[in-house]
C-alpha cells in the first residue's frame, strides 16, 4: 500500500521533470551549504579537542595576571623559581616546568625580525622539558635535529623560517643566524604548529637563553604543571592556588596570578566556536528555508493541476487520509532526494576547502569531518523539511469536495 | 505599450496570489538577509575604522620593532626613549610629538585586586588635546582630570558597569593603583572599542612614578605641520632615528608608519569577514531565483493556449518574451522591495539589541542609498534572469501546437 503511494509520488515527480529538479535544486543548495559549514566547524572543534587530548587534560597553566598581549608582554608580575619549587611540592603534581618567554631579534640575510625565544630546560628530575610539555607529544622536528644540552650556539627554528621568505629568502639547515647579536647555527626546524606566533618561535638551550637574557634567570612567564594520573586536575589547580597565595603572601581576591586547566581552556574555546558556528549555519539555513518555500509552492501547483484527479480518486473511494499521505510523501521525496544530493555536494565542497586550506594556507585547522549523525541528520532533516512544506497543500487537497474537484477546470 | 505589458504581468501575478506570494517570499528572505548583513557590517566597519579616523593623514606613528603579538612597545628589545622623542621633535616639518604608553597595572578596590590596562595623559596642553582627540574621550560622569590633578584618574566605562570589584566604581571613589591611592575624577562613556572600556587614564608624571618607568616610551605619535610633505617628513624621521639608534639603513629596529597603513590592513580583514557572511546569505537569493524560474515555467505551461492565441492574433516572438520577462522581473522587484523593508527592520532590531548588550555605537546599521537602490536593482535582475529561459521557451512556441494544447 505504502509502496503504491511512493510509486505514485515518484511517477508524478518524473512527469514534471523540470519542476522537480528546480525544486530540489533549492533544497540541495541549502543542505550542501549547511553540511559543508557544519563539517568544517566540527572538524575544527575536533582538531582542537584532539590537540588538547594529546597535550593532556591533566595540564595546568599558571600565568601572571596583567597580560594585554602574548605571554611576557605587559605584566609587571613575575613568577619565579621559588614559585616553581612551591608548585613542585604540591600534592598530586606529577611534574612542572617554568617557561621564560623573551622577544629576540633574529638577523639573517641582512634583514632583522623579531620573535619569541623559548628555552629548553636541562634534564633535571621532576622538571619537565618545555618541549616535552608543549610540543613533543604533538609536534616534532621536521628537518634536522633537536638541540641538546651543551649546544651553546645552536638553535631550532619554527616552520615559518623554512618557507615563508621571512628574510627575503628562506633559512636553511646549517645557516648562521644572529640572535640578539650572537651567531647561532640552525640545526633543526619544527613542523607546522598552525599559528603565526608559534611557527616563528626560536628555541635555544637554557644556558644560551640566560646568556642572552640575564634578567630572565629563574623568572618565568608561564609555569606548566601536569597533574598526577590519579588526581582531578581542577582539584590540583585549587591546591596550587592556595599554596601560591600563601607563598606569595596574598589574600584571597588579590591574587596576581591565574591558574587554568586544559578543561577550562577547552570550555571557553568551545563556547566561542559554538557561537560562530551557530551564526554561520543560521545564515546558511536561510537558504534551506527558501528552498522549503519552493517545495510548498511546487506542491500547491501540483495539487492545482491535479484537482480533477483528486476528485476522481475520492469518487472511487479514496479517504481524506489517503490523499493527505499521497501528497505528503511526494513532497517528502522532493526534500529527501534534494537532501541526498545536497549532502554529497556539501561533503565534496568541504573536502575542497580542506585541500585548499592545507595546500595554500598551510593550516591544519580546516579539516572536514563527517560524523555519521551529520549525514543521517541532514537526510532526515531534508525529508522533514519536504514533508513539513507539503503539509499545508496536502491538507488542503485532502479536504477538497469530490464534486467540486471533479467540476474544476 | 510597455505599460500594457506591466498591467498584463501584474494581472497574471494577482490571479495566482498564493503562488506569487510564495515565490516572492524566497526573494524577500534572501534580500532581507543580505541587506541587514551589509548594513550592519558597514556600520560596524565604520565604527571600528572611525576609531582611527581621528588619527588622520597628517599623523605618523613611531614604534620600536617587536613581534607584534602584544600592545605597542611590549615585545620590543630596544625601547624608544625620551631622547628619541626629543630628536624627532627637531625634525623639520614636525609640529608635535606625543608619548603614548600602554601598560598593565595592579588595581585595587573594595578589597579586590586585579590587573588593568593603563595609559598616560601628557601634561602639556597641546599634546594632551591631541591624545584626548585621538582617543575620542567622552565623559559619562564626573570630570576630566587636568594636568595638575596628579592624585586623580579617569576610568573607562567598564569599571562603573560591571562588578568585577564586588561593586561598581563611580566618580569620587578612592582606588589603589600600583599600590598608590587615587581618587576617581570621572568615568568615560561606553566606547565602541572594548579596550577603552577597561582603561585607566593617568597623568604622565604620576604614571612614570607609579609604574617606575624612567626613559622608555611605547609609541610616539607625530603630528606633521600643516602643508608639510608627509612622506618627506617620514623619511627625515627615519634618518634621524637611524642616527639616534645607530643602525644602518635596511636594518632598522623601529618603524615609522602612517596610521592609514594600519587602517588598510584592518579594512581588509573586516571586508573579508563581511564578504563571507554576505556570500553565505546570498545563497538563499540563488535559491529564491530558482523559485522564480520554477514559477515562470509553471506559468508558461499553464498559459500555453493563451500564448497560442496571442501569437495567432499577431503577437511577435519578442512580444511574448517581453511579457514573461516583465512578469518575472516584477516578481523579483516586488520581492526585493518587501525584502529591503524587512532587512532594514531586522538590522534596526539587531541594532537595538546590540546597543542593549554591547553598548551604544558598536552595532549601528547603516543604509546607504547605494545599498537600497543596488538591492532593488539586483532583485529585479535576479527576477529577470531567472525568467529568461522560461520566457524564451514560451516565445518559441509554435502557435498551432500551442493552441492545440
Amino acid at each position: 500500500m505504502l509502496t503504491d503511494y511512493f510509486r505514485y509520488g515518484i511517477q508524478n515527480l518524473t512527469k514534471r521533470k523540470m519542476r522537480s529538479w528546480l525544486t530540489m535544486l533549492g533544497i540541495f543548495i541549502g543542505i550542501a551549504a549547511v553540511v559543508a559549514l557544519v563539517s568544517l566547524g566540527q572538524g575544527l572543534q575536533k582538531y582542537i579537542n584532539d590537540e588538547f587530548e594529546k597535550m593532556g587534560r591533566d595540564m595546568i597553566l599558571i600565568q601572571p595576571k596583567g597580560e594585554l598581549g602574548a605571554p611576557g608582554t605587559t605584566t609587571p608580575v613575575q613568577l619565579t623559581k621559588e614559585d616553581l619549587d612551591e608548585v613542585l611540592k604540591v600534592k598530586g603534581i606529577d611534574r612542572a616546568a617554568g617557561v621564560p618567554v623573551g622577544t629576540i631579534e633574529i638577523e639573517f640575510n641582512d634583514v632583522k625580525r623579531y620573535a619569541f625565544a623559548l628555552a629548553m630546560p636541562v634534564d633535571d628530575s621532576k622538571e619537565y622539558s618545555v618541549l616535552e610539555l608543549m610540543f613533543i607529544q604533538n609536534y616534532g622536528i621536521e628537518l634536522g635535529k633537536e638541540i641538546e644540552d651543551g649546544d651553546a650556539r645552536k638553535a631550532n627554528l619554527g616552520h615559518y623560517y623554512l618557507n615563508r621568505n621571512l628574510f627575503e629568502k628562506n633559512v636553511q639547515l646549517g645557516n648562521k643566524v644572529t640572535l640578539n647579536g650572537e651567531v647561532f647555527e640552525v640545526v633543526g626546524f619544527y613542523e607546522v604548529i598552525g599559528n603565526p606566533s608559534d611557527d616563528q618561535n626560536i628555541y635555544i638551550t637554557r644556558d644560551a637563553y640566560y646568556e642572552l637574557f640575564p634578567e630572565k634567570k629563574d623568572v618565568y612567564n608561564i609555569i606548566y604543571a601536569k597533574a598526577a594520573l590519579s588526581e582531578e586536575p581542577s582539584q590540583v589547580a585549587d591546591r596550587i592556588e592556595r599554596v601560591l597565595r600563601k607563598s606569595r603572601n596574598l589574600e584571597e581576591g588579590k591574587e596576581d596570578f591565574t591558574i587554568q586547566t586544559a578543561d577550562s581552556f577547552l570550555e571557553a574555546f568551545n563556547v566561542i566556536l559554538g557561537v560562530v558556528q551557530a551564526v554561520l549555519i543560521g545564515i546558511a539555513a536561510i537558504s534551506l528555508f527558501v528552498g522549503a518555500v519552493g517545495i510548498m509552492n511546487t506542491m500547491y501547483t501540483a495539487i492545482l493541476e491535479r484537482t480533477k484527479e483528486i476528485g476522481v480518486m475520492k469518487a472511487i473511494g479514496a479517504r481524506n487520509n489517503d490523499i493527505l499521505l499521497l501528497f505528503l510523501i511526494e513532497s517528502g521525496i522532493l526534500g529527501f532526494v534534494g537532501g541526498g544530493i545536497g549532502v554529497l555536494i556539501g561533503m565534496g565542497f568541504a573536502k575542497l576547502v580542506e585541500i585548499i586550506a592545507t595546500l595554500v594556507l598551510q593550516t591544519a585547522l580546516l579539516k572536514a569531518y563527517f560524523p555519521w549523525y551529520l549525514i543521517i541528520g541532514a537526510l532526515m532533516f531534508s525529508f522533514l523539511v519536504g514533508a513539513a512544506s507539503g503539509l499545508l497543500p496536502a491538507w488542503q487537497a485532502s479536504q477538497l469536495k469530490p464534486v467540486d474537484a471533479l467540476r474544476y477546470e | 505599450m510597455l505599460r500594457d505589458y506591466f498591467f498584463y504581468a501584474a494581472k497574471n501575478l494577482l490571479k495566482r496570489k498564493l503562488r506569487t506570494w510564495l515565490t516572492m517570499i524566497g526573494i524577500f528572505i534572501g534580500i532581507a538577509a543580505v541587506v541587514s548583513l551589509i548594513s550592519l557590517g558597514q556600520g560596524m566597519r565604520n565604527a571600528i575604522l572611525g576609531q582611527f579616523e581621528t588619527l588622520g593623514t597628517d599623523k605618523l606613528t613611531v614604534e620600536a620593532s617587536g613581534t607584534g603579538f602584544g600592545p605597542p612597545g611590549s615585545t620590543v628589545i630596544k625601547p624608544l626613549t625620551l631622547d628619541d622623542r626629543d630628536a624627532i621633535e627637531q625634525v623639520p616639518g614636525v609640529e608635535l610629538v606625543v608619548n603614548r604608553m600602554i601598560r598593565s597595572v595592579s588595581f585595587e578596590y573594595h578589597d579586590i585586586r586585579n590587573f588593568e590596562g593603563i595609559t598616560n595623559l601628557p601634561e602639556e596642553d597641546k599634546e594632551r588635546a591631541l591624545v584626548l582627540d585621538v582617543l575620542n574621550v567622552k565623559l559619562a560622569e564626573g570630570k576630566m582630570i587636568d594636568s595638575s590633578d596628579q592624585g586623580k584618574v579617569v576610568l573607562g566605562s567598564g569599571f562603573s558597569r560591571d562588578t568585577r570589584y564586588g561593586k561598581a566604581i563611580h566618580a569620587g571613589n578612592k582606588v589603589l593603583i600600583g599600590g598608590a591611592a587615587f581618587e576617581v575624577a570621572g568615568v568615560l562613556k561606553r566606547s565602541g572599542n572594548p579596550f577603552f572600556n577597561d582603561i585607566i587614564l593617568m597623568n604622565e608624571a604620576r604614571f612614570r612614578e607609579v609604574l617606575n618607568i624612567e626613559e622608555d616610551v611605547d609609541l610616539l605619535v607625530v603630528q606633521v605641520k600643516e602643508g608639510a610633505d608627509v612622506p618627506q617628513v617620514q623619511a627625515n624621521i627615519e634618518k634621524v632615528m637611524r642616527r639616534q639608534r645607530d643602525v644602518e639603513k635596511g636594518k632598522e629596529d623601529f618603524t615609522v608608519q602612517s596610521p592609514l597603513q594600519t587602517l588598510a590592513t584592518l579594512d581588509t580583514i573586516l571586508t573579508t569577514v563581511q564578504t563571507i557572511l554576505v556570500g553565505i546569505a546570498a545563497i538563499s537569493l540563488i535559491v529564491g531565483g530558482i523559485g522564480i524560474m520554477n514559477t515562470m515555467y509553471t506559468s508558461v505551461l499553464e498559459r500555453t493556449r493563451e500564448i497560442g492565441i496571442m501569437k495567432a492574433i499577431g503577437a511577435k516572438n519578442s512580444d511574448v518574451l517581453l511579457i514573461f520577462l516583465t512578469e518575472s522581473g516584477l516578481l523579483g522587484m516586488a520581492g526585493g522591495l518587501v525584502g529591503i523593508a524587512l532587512g532594514v527592520g531586522l538590522a534596526k532590531l539587531v541594532e537595538v539589541a546590540g546597543a542593549a548588550a554591547l553598548g551604544e555605537g558598536v552595532l549601528v546599521a547603516q543604509f546607504s542609498m547605494m545599498l537600497i537602490i543596488g538591492s532593488l536593482l539586483f532583485s529585479f535582475i535576479v527576477g529577470t534572469v531567472s525568467g529568461i529561459v522560461p520566457s524564451y521557451q514560451a516565445s518559441q512556441l509554435e502557435p498551432v501546437d500551442a493552441l492545440r494544447k
